[in-house]
């Protein structure tokens, strides 16, 4: 078990360097950054894909100017700022909030409270106490003889 | 009242997704919008294609409205819109190629070699047809970068003051040409 913990362990910190190993850094510190950008950017060709992930050519262009940027001494925003300024906000998978893309965060929540607001109502409908009188009584026992009697009979 | 509301709820939420997913039907995915669009093109100094020491930069381009097409031989599409580019640059279009080097397998080309580049870029605009005032070689795809190119073919538009216009990507043929480019070429004169 310890071993299968070990060589999993092994197998995670690899891949999670990989892309940092073909680039030397001078810090640890703009190599994570460098980890962080290139999973966050898209590749403008392969759209699924962001730009750690594919091979084609402009993502590796993108990754060396990432690279240089970060060299450069460029914090995370300003990186992504660069990229946003030549590929449009399509380049980083987190999409600004602006009127057109308003709607992705206020949908969720309107369901969720439609949804909620839905639910109470109901809830409040159904535990409406019912009204029940003496005249209701009355005419209740009366039905109750009435039937008693037809099965008698 | 209400119940009648409520009873046509799911119908109109079906209408809805269909309107949304039919215009997706129609969406093209590599039609996005590009950052430069109305900034003036990135300053850049860049070699020619063909002639040795001469050298192109962003304040030489200025002054009349042109195309700029990103393109290579190794890109089947830019071979396709050679011929219609070629019609448009004898109708008095002004077109000037960025061309956008790229081995075939980016990965396990050998190095860059300008004579053989040359030879096969001249074969290529003899057959299919030459639109191009002039190339200009972006042996590292950095003005490509700056303009937010992604691959070739792709065109932009540019104004007599050096703004970028348009930004196309994919092939241009007369549909496109029709419905995109013509009508900004008829503002600008």
């Amino acid at each position: 078990m310890k071993w299968l913990l070990f060589s999993l362990s092994l197998l995670l910190t690899t891949s999670a360097l990989a892309q940092a190993d073909r680039y030397v850094f001078d810090t640890d510190e703009q190599a994570v950054r460098f980890e962080e950008l290139t999973k966050e950017l898209r590749c403008p060709k392969c759209q699924n894909q962001n730009i750690a992930d594919s091979d084609a050519i402009v993502a590796k262009d993108l990754r060396e100017r990432v690279v240089e940027l970060v060299k450069e001494g460029n914090t995370k925003d300003e990186v992504i700022d660069y990229m946003i300024d030549r590929y449009g906000y399509f380049v980083h998978y987190d999409p600004p909030v602006t009127p057109a893309t308003l709607v992705l965060w206020v949908l969720p929540v309107l369901i969720v409270i439609v949804g909620f607001g839905f639910i109470v109502i109901r809830q409040r409908k159904a535990s409406v106490k019912q009204t029940w009188s003496n005249q209701d009584e009355v005419l209740l026992n009366k039905l109750i003889e009435q039937n008693k009697r037809q099965e008698q009979s | 009242m209400n119940r009648k509301l409520l009873a046509i709820a799911p119908l109109l939420a079906f209408a809805f997704i269909c309107i949304f997913l039919y215009q997706g039907l129609f969406a093209n995915p590599r039609e996005i919008q590009t950052g430069r669009i109305g900034h003036e093109m990135p300053a850049f100094t860049l070699p020619d294609l063909m002639q040795d020491n001469k050298q192109w930069t962003n304040e030489a381009l200025k002054g009349e409205v042109y195309l700029l097409n990103v393109w290579g031989t190794w890109c089947p599409t830019c071979l396709a819109e050679l011929g219609y580019l070629t019609k448009l640059r004898e109708q008095g279009v002004k077109i000037i190629g960025l061309y956008y080097v790229q081995g075939y397998d980016a990965d396990f080309d050998g190095p860059f070699d300008m004579q053989a580049l040359r030879t096969e870029v001249q074969d290529m605009l003899e057959r299919a047809g030459n639109p191009y005032q002039f190339n200009i070689l972006d042996l590292h795809r950095t003005l490509s970068l700056d303009l937010g190119v992604s691959g070739a073919p792709e065109t932009f538009l540019i104004d007599k003051n050096g703004t970028i216009l348009l930004h196309h990507t994919g092939d241009i043929n007369p549909r496109v040409w029709r419905s995109k480019f013509a009508p900004m070429m008829q503002e600008l004169k």
